[in-house]
């Protein structure tokens, strides 16, 4: 018998369950195509509602377990792995928001109607929320898989120009990088006999010379699947392709929700790694150069042509991979408190880059498609939405790490930590250099937006209830969290 | 609106001896952060104060003002903090305030040269950060507590103590700045408003040098012994450097600039002799020099709004004729820089060119440090909790305490000090003639000081003459 623990598992089932709501109530009332949106919104709040539960219930929140001595939980949510799932559904009830709540603007910027994008919204968030809490390979696989292909599906749907284009490459890398895990998954399975990602048979296999480089290739062809997911340089080129086509709730989407599907996949398949690393054994050495070489190559590169971009939105994009590549500098580390570090660096990531996606969702309302937009559209905002300035100057504040958006310098602080500490100074000297660069970046845009807009009368901008909520829940959520970051630090650890 | 924050500036100069704990937030003030507290709370009232009567173009009042708040406030929590993080959150704080100040408000001629020098400042003063997090990150590693009182009771390895103090040194050397680092301070003065000029020189600077001898200095002294005479001698490159640079600079506000990077010279010099009268001599020179810049950036900056530029190539009449109030607060700013005896600046140049003579002399910098810092802040309320001096012992690296510098080197390095002192003269003197006594013949006489500007002259030179007379009310030093 497997035991259950149902509400260990709503964060994850409330979405999957919205989904079927979803269409359900598009299949008994075709007419009724308000109704989506605040189910959607609902399934999501009930999975952000059950998490506290799974937080005090034990550590770590465990269900689908096997009964017996050697008895194995197929679900298990440490504190990060909830933090994650917090981030997914936070993120994914934002970017509802945005989406929402009336049908016009869903209109105007999707195809296949309400239900269609809202359950592909939902069916994502649901893989994303169970990418963490998977503990065996192939329930592991396929939480990846869900999380990505109804992402896919959203940009092919975008009515933006070029979003099949867009859509196509990105299905392309996916199917790619599906290839790369599973060819991961197969050589893990086949090196350590055990089709759970666990400490006693990654020792085993390691201690067997053969074994070990069996071992080696699979953790290669596993952290190369989940760079396209992470969008590290250099599996990142889907990322400003998918960006610049899509609608900026579902480039925000793809920027957070399935960005901390990936951290959290490579946390679940790291952790065994680390475990290992923390008890003396080496041999995870050369898997820390990797990830600290994809590390530095995304914040440079990233940085670099962020530098150049007059699109905001591929502004955005190089600056997610950039962001990729602070996210895996401490998890180049191998320790869990560094991986507790990535996802505290992914939140404060997350929040501020959702931040500036829903205000250039209302600066961009009036706009369709790359080549009209222009970081120009920004000169004056101060002026004539002195809010709307505020919270990009922020989010911006926060991706760039500077005060006062406290958030984004302790989110520097925290990620340097780890590597600092475990004194990989080429790393370090890598990262200050991109804090630099970085910073040239998103003050870049800031100029913009200070700069006195001239003659012309900067206009008022209407925006949609369902982006205003959202714009108002990521504003004070931003200022909350600078005075207190260390809120984001507790959820991780 | 300016008024109520005056206001609001005058009560607080007061407050930051009060400490504040917070739940991992350490506040206290001891004897050498109280006096940059004072000075920081006084100068932001007279900026705010100024501020009312000359508001630059740009932007609204409140934006100004806005920014003035913030960067004083980042200023008095870096100089407040007992905690490493805290103190970097602090320090860039001011950066992004700063960054719109000079971007907004300053000098409307070129456009682009204003992004250049904003950005220029912001970048340049990142990567110190960024660098001094680095070093900041290293000690967190070593002692495991963010906090300055248990780092400084950590031994480090003689190595990596020299590695930290080295990212320290060079990520604060930025913000001092150091000989090498300074090229993005000249710019940023230059186009700055006037109270942004002066923020810059008498706080901002004064936040790098306190940092250095808050961290380097305090808490990786080992490392920081043997990087000292290198220290020395780059701040002696800048005395030089800079003093060369003001004799033929053309523009008033850049010489003033560049002045600073002389001053600051003096005060790393100072600090580079390791020695506790050293300390002394950094502490009163730089007091000294950010009441004496902010003189100078005011009076400059009032004759750059009367005359539009401040070009020493175009004759004009003599301030003195003109413009009596104005003459004689930019005489008394310039007797100031050149270290003339009883005025503010004399007494550290001076104590500096001593130390480094006698490099022997006092005890070495930590004990200077931490013996005051004991005794008021951090660890009991009351003088009579504190535990004395930090005696050298099994806290303590050994291997620094037998170190003394290089005494010929040191000595060498005091008498071409002492020839950049000369350069000071000469460039603060050819500043006098050119627009003091000036040569066109005299015009109208309306438009000497406003009464802000009266009021903000009054406080500075009054400050200059007691720091001058009483030098010993900023620090008095230890054992007395």
């Amino acid at each position: 018998m497997v035991s259950l623990d149902w509400l260990v598992l709503a964060p994850v089932l409330a979405p999957a369950f919205g989904v079927l709501l979803v269409l359900l109530a598009d299949a008994l009332a075709p007419r009724a195509r308000g109704l989506h949106l605040p189910i959607a919104l609902v399934a999501v709040g009930a999975g952000l509602g059950a998490l506290p539960y799974a937080a005090t219930s034990a550590v770590p929140a465990r269900s689908l377990c096997r009964p017996g001595p050697e008895a194995r939980c197929f679900y298990e949510t440490a504190p990060r792995g909830l933090a994650l799932q917090f981030l997914v559904l936070a993120g994914a009830l934002l970017v509802l928001l945005m989406l929402g709540p009336g049908t016009t603007h869903l209109d105007r910027t999707q195809r296949g109607g309400p239900a269609v994008t809202v359950a592909l919204v939902l069916a994502a968030t649901t893989g994303a929320a169970m990418v963490p809490a998977t503990r065996d390979l192939p329930t592991w696989l396929i939480a990846i898989e869900l999380a990505t292909l109804p992402a896919i599906a959203l940009v092919a749907l975008s009515r933006g120009r070029g979003a099949e284009s867009g859509a196509l490459s990105l299905l392309m890398v996916s199917l790619f990088s599906f290839a790369l895990l599973a060819v991961g998954v197969g050589l893990w399975t086949l090196a350590t006999g055990d089709a759970t990602f666990g400490v006693d048979s990654l020792r085993v296999a390691f201690a067997d010379p053969d074994r070990h480089r069996v071992l080696l290739l699979a953790i290669l062809f596993l952290i190369a699947g989940l760079g396209f997911k992470l969008s590290a340089v250099p599996f990142h080129l889907w990322t400003p392709q998918a960006f610049v086509v899509a609608d900026e709730p579902i480039s925000a989407f793809l920027a957070t929700v399935s960005k901390a599907a990936a951290l959290g996949a490579a946390i679940v398949m790291l952790s065994p790694l680390a475990a290992l690393n923390a008890s003396g054994d080496s041999g995870a050495t050369s898997v820390r150069l990797v990830i600290g070489v994809l590390a530095i190559a995304s914040m440079t590169l990233g940085n670099l042509i962020a530098l150049r971009a007059q699109d905001p939105l591929r502004l955005l994009a190089w600056s997610t991979i950039a962001q990729a590549g602070w996210v895996l500098a401490p998890l180049a580390m191998l320790t869990p408190t560094a991986a507790s570090a990535s996802v505290a660096y992914l939140l404060a990531y997350a929040a501020g880059t959702l931040a500036v996606f829903a205000v250039a969702a209302a600066v961009h309302s009036g706009t369709e498609g790359y080549g009209e937009r222009s970081l120009t559209a920004y000169a004056g905002l101060g002026r004539g939405n002195p809010v709307l300035a505020a919270i990009l100057a922020l989010g911006l504040l926060t991706l760039g790490g500077l005060p006062p958006a406290v958030l984004g310098v302790v989110a520097k602080v925290v990620a340097l930590q780890p590597v600092v500490g475990a004194g990989q100074w080429w790393l370090v000297a890598a990262a200050i250099l991109n804090i630099v660069l970085g910073i040239a970046v998103y003050l870049r845009w800031l100029l913009i937006v200070v700069r006195p807009a001239g003659d012309a009368v900067p206009q008022r901008l209407r925006l949609d209830p369902g982006l205003a909520v959202a714009l108002a829940l990521l504003g004070a959520g931003l200022i909350v969290l600078s005075f207190a970051p260390g809120l984001v630090i507790g959820l991780t650890r | 609106m300016a008024t109520i924050a005056a206001l609001a500036r005058g009560a607080r100069v007061d407050e930051p001896w009060l400490p504040d704990l917070g739940v991992s937030l350490t506040f206290g003030a001891d004897q050498i952060s109280g006096p940059l507290l004072i000075l920081t709370a006084a100068i932001s009232v007279l900026v705010v104060l100024h501020g009312q009567r000359h508001l630059p173009p740009g932007g609204p009042p409140a934006l100004y003002f806005g920014l003035l708040l913030i960067v004083e406030t980042g200023a008095l929590a870096t100089f407040w903090t007992g905690d490493l993080v805290v103190f970097f959150v602090a320090f860039e704080i001011v950066l992004v305030p700063m960054w719109v100040l000079i971007h907004r408000f300053g000098d409307n001629h070129d456009p682009a040269a204003r992004r250049e020098a904003a950005l220029r400042f912001v970048l340049f003063t990142a990567l110190g950060s960024s660098l001094m997090l680095a070093g900041i990150l290293g000690l967190l590693a070593q002692a495991g507590s963010s906090s300055m009182a248990t780092v400084a009771t950590v031994t480090i390895p003689s190595g990596t103590s020299l590695g930290l103090a080295l990212l320290l040194v060079i990520g604060l050397g930025v913000k001092v700045p150091l000989f090498p680092l300074h090229s993005w301070l000249p710019p940023a003065h230059t186009i700055a408003p006037t109270g942004g000029s002066v923020l810059l020189a008498a706080i901002l600077l004064k936040m790098g040098t306190y940092g250095l001898i808050r961290l380097p200095v305090a808490l990786t002294p080992a490392g920081f012994a043997r990087l000292a005479p290198v220290l020395a001698a780059f701040g002696v490159a800048g005395i030089v450097w800079g003093g060369l640079v003001c004799l033929i600079e053309r523009d008033l506000k850049r010489l003033i600039a560049y002045s600073s990077v002389a001053h600051m010279g003096f005060v790393a010099l100072a600090l580079g002799t390791n020695s506790a009268l050293g300390l002394q001599a950094a502490l009163l020179a730089n007091i000294a020099h950010g009441v004496i810049a902010a003189l100078l950036f005011f009076v400059v900056g009032g004759l750059k709004e009367r005359w539009g530029s401040v070009d020493l190539a175009v004759v004009r009449p003599a301030v003195r004729e003109t413009w009596p109030g104005l003459g004689f607060a930019l005489i008394t700013g310039l007797a100031g820089s050149l270290a003339l005896p009883g005025l503010a600046s004399f007494w550290g140049e001076f104590l500096a060119l001593t130390a480094a003579w006698n490099p022997a002399y006092g005890t070495a910098a930590p004990y200077a440090v931490w013996g005051p810092a004991e005794a008021v802040g951090w660890f009991g309320d009351s003088p009579e909790d504190a535990p004395g001096l930090v005696q050298p012992g099994s806290g303590w690296d050994a291997g620094w305490v037998a170190w003394v510098p290089p005494t010929g080197f040191l000595r060498t390095l005091t008498i071409v000090a002492a020839f950049g002192a000369v350069l000071a003269a000469a460039y603060s003197l050819r500043v006098a003639r050119l627009v003091w006594a000036g040569d066109a013949a005299p015009r109208d006489r309306a438009g000497d000081l406003t009464w802000a500007e009266w009021v903000v002259a009054t406080v500075l030179m009054l400050a200059i003459v007691t720091l001058g007379l009483v030098p010993y009310v900023v620090y008095p030093g230890v054992g007395s």
